[in-house]
């Protein structure tokens, strides 16, 4: 009599021999994909950017040159960076297992987020006051978009590093608390990174022409 | 990947080191004040996109070796291996739309005096 198998029964999918699962390493790299593809959005509105960046889409209101302070902007520049430093300064402390310094690199980094975003939005509100708000133009609702655009995610990153500090307090470093903190690393330098593309764009070519 | 009991010790946890994010942090920031200085001087609009391009792209390259710690080893490969492949995305959409926007703008806007201040 013959014997049958169940249809699939003897297929290898995975080595069963192979090193086990690596879940760390899941996590960073899906959410390294969610990143990239942030940055194809991004990249739209830095598209959108560049076509209404002229006379003719600033409708008798201002272009970037009019308003845009190349000064403030580096000093903003320097926040974000400084912000960027401290966090990742944290995940050095994560390597020691410390508590005390992952908390107080978050704590930096949030504090010095703030004071970026307070200095963006109050730009942004005086620009809304003097009559040049988001519905100025073309021009100004693409930089606005673009602008907010950045600050949704500083603002994204210091509610997830709130959400972090009470995690990392509760739980301790637990492999999901780990991965967590290893993908704020990386979407905290990713806002960098989109930040320095701003301020080379908008507020220096920009700016100067 | 080797399994990891210890999450302290997964290779992404490890990799993170002082002298690795400073020197970003210096670099990147290096970059950009240059960028800054060179902007407020006199250059022609195209020396000075490329004084500014190039600022910004060190300054990527610096932040994707020293902050993302992309390379080549097996940690990171397909990190580095997809961002290369992303590249070309960016470029396509934001220079095909510059492109073609600018295109459609020379051939059906009438005012040369407003052509002439789009040049960018």
């Amino acid at each position: 009599m013959a014997s049958f198998t169940k249809a699939g029964a003897d297929t290898v999918l995975w080595n069963p021999g192979a090193d086990a699962h690596d879940t760390i390493s899941a996590r960073t790299y899906g959410f390294w994909l969610y990143l990239l593809g942030d940055a194809l959005i991004i990249a739209a509105v830095f598209a959108c950017y560049a076509v209404l960046n002229n006379p003719l889409n600033a409708n008798g209101g201002p272009l970037g040159k009019d308003f845009l302070s190349a000064s403030k902007g580096m000093l903003q520049t320097f926040i974000v960076l400084g912000s960027v430093l401290s966090y990742s300064l944290a995940t050095v402390a994560l390597k020691r297992g410390s508590k005390l310094g992952v908390s107080l690199g978050m704590i930096g980094a949030i504090l010095l987020a703030v004071v970026f975003l307070g200095i963006g939005l109050g730009d942004l509100a005086a620009l809304s006051a003097a009559g040049d708000g988001f519905a100025r133009s073309g021009y100004l609702s693409c930089f606005f978009t673009l602008i907010l655009t950045h600050a949704l995610h500083m603002g994204f990153g210091i509610l997830w590093m709130l959400v972090m500090l009470v995690q990392v307090g509760v739980f301790g470093f637990t492999e999901n608390v780990v991965a967590r903190l290893l993908n704020l690393r990386m979407f905290w330098q990713f806002q960098a990174s989109v930040w320095v593309v701003v301020y080379i764009y908008v507020y220096l070519f920009g700016g100067a022409h | 990947m080797a399994a990891h009991n210890d999450p302290l010790a997964h290779p992404e946890v490890r990799q993170g080191s002082v002298l690795r994010y400073v020197a970003g942090t210096v670099l990147s920031a290096g970059a950009m004040y240059f960028a800054y200085v060179q902007s407020q001087g006199q250059h022609p609009v195209v020396q000075l996109l490329e004084i500014l391009g190039g600022a910004l792209l060190f300054s990527l390259v610096t932040q994707a070796a020293l902050f993302f710690g992309l390379d080549a080893s097996r940690a990171q490969i397909w990190k580095s291996i997809s961002l290369i492949l992303t590249v070309p995305l960016f470029l396509v959409m934001i220079g095909i739309s510059v492109w073609a926007f600018a295109s459609l703008y020379n051939r059906t806007m009438p005012d040369p005096a407003i052509m002439n201040s789009m040049s960018m």
